[in-house]
């Protein structure tokens, strides 16, 4: 009872230091905000470039090129393909990007034959608004990636350019991989007419789904195999894989980034111990009146200790709100050769990023509140 | 030296303190003997460096015995640890400082409750008590007043409440009315004078200040650590 009602002091004493107190958890607010955009950032990573023993889908890419206007692979690579044992479908795919360089609001066009839509759209994708059959009724018609028309404020009925293609949106469609959340699908004849860049006859990708996860490799390796000695050899990889090496630059970054969400709990932990430690230097004589009253040196440090772990509450839980917001809302992603990363905030990322800023804000103080407690009572009634 | 007939209810015999200030040796009190019986009012008296603030701290238990013994009541309090010494602080010895001493951050209701924090009592028993002390010492009209609007005197009649609200059977008061004008000085003095007849609270009471030495019944004077001379006015 006793530590409660300390603890309540203490929260009360805390209270009637508002600009002290503001100013802290701002600061605290602010590092845990870049630790949470740090950890969405290495979520939305891990999700694009992980594999999984459920993954069937292929990339098939233009060898030793390694941005989508610059890989160009005949169409009628297709039939090819599919006669290789194990291979399900397989799509031929234009990719025009708005942006081939790291950029936080890339348009990925994937422009898709009208005759594999179905086959290849209708699995992965669900309709929020509007249709394939409508999609398919309008050579300029689009599907959006849920994310995309998010951050683009699209609705179906709505005209919007990018990288010279103006395109009618047709339909919203949320799916559960980041590239196509993050795409605006277009017929493939329209897409290779709309732009001088592309080549009729010629796409960027091949999409390619076998039947076995397991058989993925030993597919890729005879996919390539099969247009070794051809004047457009591939490159053929694990969708993720692909990702992963078109978004090089980005797991880089976003590898450089956990270092920078280790800083912000090391900021987290100097502004705590730094406020602890300012607040004490003013408060000698308080905490020595206090123990002269009989709080014990462990009670009074409790006191200390409690104010560093309600300061970093408040920030860690003002910042990772803010954090989860500004991401859940914002559909935050990075594109890079048309490939997107996305930020992936999570409420068990924010959870513990709160609990990691709290056990931090403990250790900061901790120190200092044991160290004050226990300098001599009758030194602490003379300082100033 | 017994001052009463009574049996002392604060007894030093070869009280001894010893500073170490790097290689130099400060001793502020040395050998003292003195009994202080219960509910008397006394003043420590002697000038600057004469130990009296040095007594207080020990009798506070605020500051350890180098040498000799201290009894307070049934207890040697030279022989308790840091937070025994705590324990008993919080029910035993109430604390009355020159510059008052108040939370700056809490009103005058809040810092007259803090002891009461250290104990099992429920919080209405808590919000009457803290009541009834600034009741006592005139400032009802003042809970809800922090610090820095209070007066001095004021201010100082909240820190006696504070001193008072566990109802301790020792009140040290360490030079009380040395920041106060004469009247204000003249109130807290008056307080000091009633709480120790109607209470039988027995005060230990540190000044320069002859007038407000004269209040208590026995005066105690200090020089070079040791018992100069002693005044029985009661």
């Amino acid at each position: 009872m006793i530590w409660m009602r300390a603890a309540l002091l203490s929260l009360r004493m805390l209270s009637r230091q508002r600009l002290r107190a503001a100013l802290a958890v701002l600061g605290i607010g602010v590092a845990v905000f870049l630790l949470c955009a740090e950890r969405a950032l290495h979520a939305g990573v891990r999700e694009a470039t992980e594999s999984n023993d459920r993954d069937t889908r292929l990339i098939v890419y233009r060898a030793n090129r390694f941005c989508p206007f610059t890989s160009r692979i005949p169409e009628r690579y297709a039939d090819a393909i599919l006669e290789i044992p194990g291979v399900r479908s397989a799509v031929p795919m234009q990719i025009v990007v708005s942006n081939c360089r790291a950029s936080l609001d890339v348009v990925v066009f994937r422009g898709i034959r009208g005759e594999d839509a179905e086959r290849a759209l209708a699995p992965r994708l669900r309709f929020v608004e509007g249709s394939l059959a409508a999609f398919l009724s309008r050579g300029d018609g689009a599907l959006i990636g849920s994310a995309l028309a998010e951050r683009r404020g699209l609705r179906v009925g709505d005209r919007f350019s990018s990288a010279g293609v103006t395109v009618t949106v047709l339909g919203i469609v949320e799916a559960e991989g980041a590239q196509d959340r993050n795409a605006c699908f277009v017929q493939l004849p329209f897409l290779q007419g709309a732009t001088a860049r592309v080549q009729g006859g010629e796409v960027t990708q091949f999409e390619v789904e076998v039947d076995d996860p397991r058989r993925m490799d030993e597919i890729a390796r005879a996919i390539d195999a099969r247009f070794a000695a051809d004047a457009a050899p591939t490159s053929t990889r694990a969708e993720k894989a692909f990702v992963a090496r078109a978004a090089e630059d980005l797991v880089t970054i976003a590898r450089f980034a956990g270092w920078l969400g280790l800083a912000a709990l090391a900021a987290v932990f100097a502004l705590v111990a730094n406020s602890i430690v300012l607040s004490l230097e003013g408060r000698t004589r308080e905490i020595a009146v206090l123990q002269s009253m009989g709080f014990r040196a462990r009670l009074v440090a409790w006191t200390i200790v409690v104010e560093g772990v309600a300061l970093a509450a408040a920030g860690s839980a003002a910042g990772a709100g803010a954090a989860f917001a500004v991401l859940a809302f914002g559909k935050f992603g990075v594109g890079a050769e048309g490939v997107t990363v996305e930020f992936r905030p999570s409420l068990e990322a924010a959870l513990t990023a709160t609990l990691a800023a709290m056990a931090v804000g403990l250790a900061a103080g901790a120190l200092p509140a044991f160290s004050a407690a226990r300098r001599s009572i009758v030194e602490g009634l003379k300082s100033p | 030296m017994n001052t009463d007939e009574q049996p002392a209810f604060i007894r030093c015999r070869g009280l001894t303190k010893v500073y170490r200030r790097g290689d130099t040796e400060i001793t502020p009190l040395a050998q003292l003997d003195l009994d202080i019986p219960r509910g008397a009012f006394v003043s420590l008296m002697g000038p600057s460096g004469s130990g009296k603030t040095t007594l207080l701290n020990l009798l506070a238990g605020i500051d350890s015995v180098t040498r000799g013994s201290l009894t307070v009541g049934p207890r040697d309090i030279a022989t308790m640890s840091r937070d025994q010494l705590a324990a008993w602080r919080s029910t035993e010895v109430g604390i009355i400082f020159q510059s008052y001493n108040l939370v700056p951050v809490l009103n005058a209701f809040e810092n007259v409750e803090l002891p009461l924090l250290l104990g099992r009592l429920p919080r209405r028993e808590r919000e009457r008590r803290a009541l009834e002390a600034l009741a006592t010492v005139g400032l009802s009209d003042r809970a809800g007043h922090f610090p820095r609007q209070l007066s001095g005197g004021q201010e100082q009649r909240v820190a006696i409440a504070r001193a008072i609200v566990a109802d301790p059977p020792l009140l040290l008061a360490d030079e009380p009315t040395g920041d106060l004008d004469r009247a204000s000085a003249d109130m807290v003095l008056a307080l000091l004078e009633q709480l120790n007849r109607e209470r039988g609270t027995t005060i230990v009471m540190v000044t320069h200040d002859p007038a407000a030495a004269a209040h208590a019944g026995i005066q105690f004077h200090l020089d070079k650590g040791a018992l100069a001379r002693t005044v029985v006015t009661a």
